[in-house]
């Protein structure tokens, strides 16, 4: 099979309104026989179910949480890109689509990159209206901060809380939809199955989190909105219940899925410290505009911070990145950090650390500045450590964050399954190797509110007036069987270790050989390791309770069972790719002074995997820079 | 560390639930208050007992899942912050930790310490938007507004919607909420052509869901992980009152 | 237009609490005069009251006065009636004095002994002056009921100043509470102007509560 990822014709400026011109279209009157299910109600989920609902398409929508507006959009602080050029600083459409493509290291398609700059600038006039207090000017305008791996100031913030400002207004959308009575929203639902009917997504299995009853939906195209999977990691910096699971089934059903090795590790969360930690809490990157980001100059120093004097202190991201300093790119940054900790130069009680520094800017802004800018980061700092950041240096340490892997979709965000879409996170479309900060609210908003509601009347077009399936048919019955299979199977184990158990093994596993650098050694290591895991986890898990009922400890087994089959592909994925290119750092493609070294001529291609029966093969989309020169990424 | 917890358990929602107690040790300072029922359901698992059920997320204080009623308090001894961020560092070896869920009519048991908080969704349902659709959009500095009136609507807007303020609240008042949702979209430009509806139909089903009335007894601040001021009743009341005059 | 329960149970809760508290300022603007000299006291404390029972525009606002009591009551009835719907189960443990006032906990509970003390206090006033129950009041030397007396031999017993005196320690908390509350109920919501009425709040209680409070042991040791 050979991927066509459906470019349209035209310079990269027209290519979006050539599309639409193009594309076919479904008269409103009809549109209201139509049916999608949109699994997950982040801002790509809520987005789209608003707004296709909004276009007269009947939408079923579901989430595992208790309301939409737990989606874990919710957590993103720092902010959100479009290229408005509000600030005079030479920002435009252009730049913003090189700088999106150079961040990924030129692992993405222009065309795709090129639309997300382009619709960024209306994104920001949508959430505006929509009652988003993005923070103002004195004179009413709209404020921009700069942020990692770019020199303009282009991000639009509502103070440390973006994501749930923006996520709250697409929640609200959807729930206004919801009273309109276009959208039937299932909370506490969860996907756990895709039902294919003649190779065509046309339904869900979903598992009533509250009585634990297995429910078929079906609908004339499925659109999964479910989010990253760095939760493979186990500790991440993504909420506990985020997973793969609907990704992976719909991969098992024929999904290509592309890059998934692609995770980027965020430079500045904070440091992980008992065994029993289950989550790492992310403190936005934008503190890296004012913080400065240093170690000391000696190993195991037993100082306290304040007390290591400025000629003691290694500033070595500004050392060694001078034009970006602080603000180089996340994979960077994180690479850089676990560089200086791994040779001894750690901070914190478990030396695992690096120093953030507000020094210098309270001195040059002044507290009052800083708390306007940082001030509930800083709150919250204080109140998971104790510590007062405005006093001493703030301690961080590098996080699995953002999955850029994801399904494969082509420019119509549809996958190798007809009439399965996949938008937001989930998917791999835009970051390439490599996500710029402020770039995934954008990237989630752009899929489900504008990109999505445009492109999938091209194929529910030709759904109209054929015969709808409904949840009698023989497929759903099939996958519903199979379903309660999977879940009773797990339930009779009945073994020695708990779920958590095998999860923090299989995020050792996947942090030591598969996160921040990897080596083919250590990544066969891991296969070998993960297969082991997934042996022993299904002859020795224990999971308490029934499946007809609210069972908090089978939604984990569920989730980590689908987990480690995901993780023995990401590191599949990172061992035939053998360059470095953005968060993927294989050790033997570097430079003598520890830069990546990127393989253009063999690797300049989109991983995509087909699933063939618990093995995977590879399929190459190749990447064709048209418009521009893939240069090497340099922030020196 | 080892503490006892007393925990609220309830199999079902027409079940009759009671309080259970469990001695856990192996606790550390450095755990959140969740991680150490994570560690407590973990033996509890070993044992062939069924986990006890709690609602949790993102763990770190934003999505608004979390919750339970821990020592008397909501989300704990501290003021404005959620369960997910309090650390056992807050608790002596040898403490008695009580857990129950929320208390209100209107956010009935799942089970446990879980309870059902959609009656919030269904407020936000009748009118916690402003009515454009996507698309028609103007111009975002088009709309002009001020830093002042930015910051304010901002500061209602941080709410998390976790339920804390009717769990505390005697009356299980559900004020705090409805009014900072309120305040945050009626006190923008945007909000303006539909605020007097907003109102009325927002806090029409606050009636409904069978909340009680709001005593200003000042607890919802105090426990709000996002810091609401009680002032914002005050607005909503203000904004009630002017709807039902020119509504 | 349908006319939400929730906010207008309370509007009126706190209006009339609000004429009430207006009110108890004139109600003890006028016993200060107890605490003149015996006298000076008598012949003005009756000359007023006289005044008071025959100003037709007093017996209006006497009526309001009932009118507010008895509409305060009730309304506050059916608040606390729905409030215990809303929370028909109450925790095994509740540190409510971590986050909240004991009064603004307690308002009912207050209340209800604040009803008490207006019960016996109608009857030992009110009763026998407008209604002739009881024991019969005297005339003083002007011709007025001698409403002094009937003060003055009130609190010569010593059980009744003490009563009289110590329900003054609820009327405080209610009014403490109560007046701040009722201006936010009605929609007061200025930043600054809030800070200032709960330092009115507090002087008005205080002032209200220890002005009654004390009325009781001047006459005691007159």
């Amino acid at each position: 099979m050979t991927l066509n990822a459906k470019i349209p014709e035209g310079r990269l400026e027209d290519k979006w309104r050539n599309y639409q011109t193009q594309s076919r279209l479904i008269n409103p009157a009809n549109k209201k026989k139509l049916h999608v299910i949109v699994v997950g109600s982040g801002l790509s989920g809520a987005g789209a179910a608003a707004t296709l609902a909004e276009l007269g398409y009947d939408v079923q929508c579901f989430c595992y949480q208790d309301s939409a507006r737990r989606a874990h959009s919710v957590a993103a602080q720092g902010g959100i890109n479009a290229a408005k050029n509000y600030q005079h600083d030479g920002d435009s459409v252009w730049r913003m689509f090189y700088d999106t493509l150079k961040g990924g290291d030129f692992r993405s398609r222009e065309a795709n990159t090129y639309r997300l700059a382009e619709l960024s600038a209306p994104l920001i006039d949508h959430f505006t209206q929509q009652g988003v207090p993005f923070a103002r000017e004195y004179g009413g305008v709209l404020v921009n901060r700069s942020f990692g791996g770019v020199q303009v100031q282009r991000t639009f913030y509502a103070r440390g809380q973006t994501g749930q400002q923006l996520l709250l207004a697409a929640y609200s959308q959807l729930y206004k939809m919801v009273r309109m009575k276009k959208v039937s929203l299932f909370t506490r639902h969860e996907m756990l199955d895709l039902v294919l009917v003649d190779g065509k997504a046309k339904g869900i299995i979903a598992r009533d989190l509250v009585s634990g009853a297995l429910k078929r939906f079906a609908a004339d195209a499925v659109v999964l909105a479910t989010g990253g999977y760095s939760r493979v990691f186990r500790l991440s910096t993504l909420a506990i219940g985020c997973n793969g699971s609907a990704i992976w089934k719909a991969h098992k059903r024929g999904a290509f899925f592309a890059a998934p090795s692609f995770t980027q590790i965020h430079p500045t969360a904070l440091p992980q410290s008992s065994e029993a930690q289950s989550k790492l809490t992310l403190m936005s990157e934008s503190l890296r505009n004012d913080g400065r980001i240093w170690v000391p100059k000696q190993t195991d120093d037993p100082r306290a911070a304040n007390d290591i004097p400025e000629e003691e202190r290694d500033y070595y991201l500004e050392r060694r990145y001078p034009s970006f300093g602080n603000l180089a790119p996340r994979d960077i940054a994180s690479r850089a950090a676990k560089e200086r900790i791994d040779a001894g130069f750690g901070v914190g009680r478990l030396k695992n650390a690096v120093y953030l520094d507000f020094k210098h800017a309270i001195e040059r802004f002044g507290i009052n500045t800083i708390q306007d800018r940082y001030g509930n980061l800083f709150d919250m700092y204080k109140k998971i450590t104790g510590i007062d950041a405005y006093r001493e240096p703030m301690q961080i340490s590098p996080a699995a964050h953002f999955s850029m892997g994801g399904l494969w979709v082509d420019y119509e965000l549809m996958t190798t399954i007809p009439g399965l879409y996949a938008v937001g996170e989930c998917n791999f479309s835009d970051h390439g190797a490599n996500r710029l900060g402020a770039n995934s609210l954008l990237q989630a908003s752009v899929d489900g509110y504008f990109i999505l509601p445009n492109t999938i009347n091209n194929y529910l077009a030709a759904a109209l007036n054929k015969e709808q399936v409904s949840t009698d048919h023989p497929a759903f019955k099939q996958v519903e069987v199979e379903v309660k299979q999977h879940i009773d199977r797990i339930l009779a184990i009945q073994g020695t270790k708990t779920v958590d158990h095998f999860h923090r093994e299989l995020g050792k596993v996947m942090w030591q050989e598969c996160a921040m650098s990897r080596n083919r050694a250590g990544l066969e290591r891991a296969i070998a390791q993960i297969k082991q895991i997934r042996a022993d986890f299904w002859s020795d898990v224990k999971v308490t309770g029934h499946s007809d009922e609210l069972n908090t400890e089978l939604e984990k087994a569920l989730r980590l069972a689908d987990f480690i089959e995901l993780g023995i592909l990401m590191c599949t994925d990172a061992l035939q790719r053998e360059e470095s290119c953005g968060a993927h750092f294989r050790e033997e493609f570097q430079t003598p002074d520890g830069e990546a070294v990127r393989v253009d001529d063999l690797y300049a291609y989109v991983s995509a995997w087909e699933y063939d029966q618990g093995d995977f093969k590879l399929h190459k989309e190749v990447l064709d820079f048209e418009f521009v020169q893939p240069s090497v990424r340099s922030y020196k | 560390m080892k503490v006892t917890f007393k925990i609220w358990r309830q199999d079902k929602p027409q079940a009759k639930g009671a309080f259970k107690e469990y001695q856990v040790d192996e606790l550390t300072e450095d755990m959140s208050f969740l991680e150490a029922l994570d560690h407590l359901n973990e033996r509890l698992v070993l044992r062939g007992e069924k986990v006890i059920a709690y609602e949790y997320d993102c763990r770190e204080g934003i999505c608004g899942q979390c919750g339970v009623f821990i020592n008397g308090r909501a989300h704990g001894p501290h003021p404005n912050i959620t369960t997910c961020q309090l650390h056992m560092r807050s608790f002596k070896d040898g403490d008695t930790i009580v857990v129950e869920p929320w208390r209100a009519n209107a956010f009935p048991i799942v089970k446990d310490l879980i309870v059902d908080r959609s009656a919030f969704d269904r407020i936000i349902e009748q009118g916690a938007y402003i009515s454009a659709k996507t698309g028609t959009a103007p111009e975002a500095n088009a709309i002009l507004i001020g830093k002042a009136i930015a910051d304010r609507a901002m500061d209602a807007a941080a709410c998390i919607g976790c339920g804390a303020c009717v769990a505390t609240c005697k009356n299980s008042s559900a004020a705090l909420f409805t009014a900072a949702k309120i305040n945050h979209l009626n006190s923008l430009p945007q909000g303006k052509p539909e605020a007097h509806q907003r109102v009325l139909d927002m806090t029409a089903q606050m009636e409904r869901e069978g909340f009680g009335h709001c005593s200003f007894t000042g607890a919802c601040e105090v426990e709000c992980p996002a810091g609401i001021s009680i002032a914002n009743i005050a607005e909503m009341n203000a904004r009630q009152g002017k709807a039902q005059l020119l509504g | 237009m349908k006319v939400n329960t929730l906010f207008f149970r309370k509007s009126i809760v706190a209006a009339t609490g609000l004429f009430l508290c207006l009110f108890l300022i004139v109600h003890l603007s006028a016993n200060c005069l107890l605490l003149l000299p015996e006298q000076a006291a008598r012949g003005m404390y009756n000359a007023y009251s006289t005044w008071l029972r025959e100003n037709p525009l007093i017996k209006v606002v006497a009526y309001a006065l009932y009118l507010s009591i008895i509409v305060h009551v009730v309304y506050a009835l059916l608040v606390t009636i729905r409030n215990r719907k809303a929370k028909p189960v109450s925790y095994a443990v509740n540190h409510t004095e971590a986050n909240s006032s004991w009064a603004s906990q307690n308002m009912g509970l207050i209340g209800l002994s604040i009803l008490i003390f207006i019960v016996i206090h109608l009857a030992n006033f009110w009763a026998r002056i407008k209604l002739g129950l009881g024991a019969d009041v005297g005339v003083d030397a002007a011709g007025n009921k001698d409403v002094y007396e009937v003060t003055y031999a009130l609190f010569h017993n010593i059980y009744f100043v003490l009563f009289y005196s110590l329900l003054m320690i609820p009327l405080g908390l209610h009014l403490h509470h109560g007046l701040k509350s009722a201006f936010k109920t009605l929609g007061f919501y200025h930043k600054r102007g809030l800070e200032v009425l709960a330092r009115i709040s507090l002087i008005y209680a205080a002032v209200i509560a220890a002005g009654f409070g004390i009325i009781p042991f001047v006459v005691y040791f007159k």
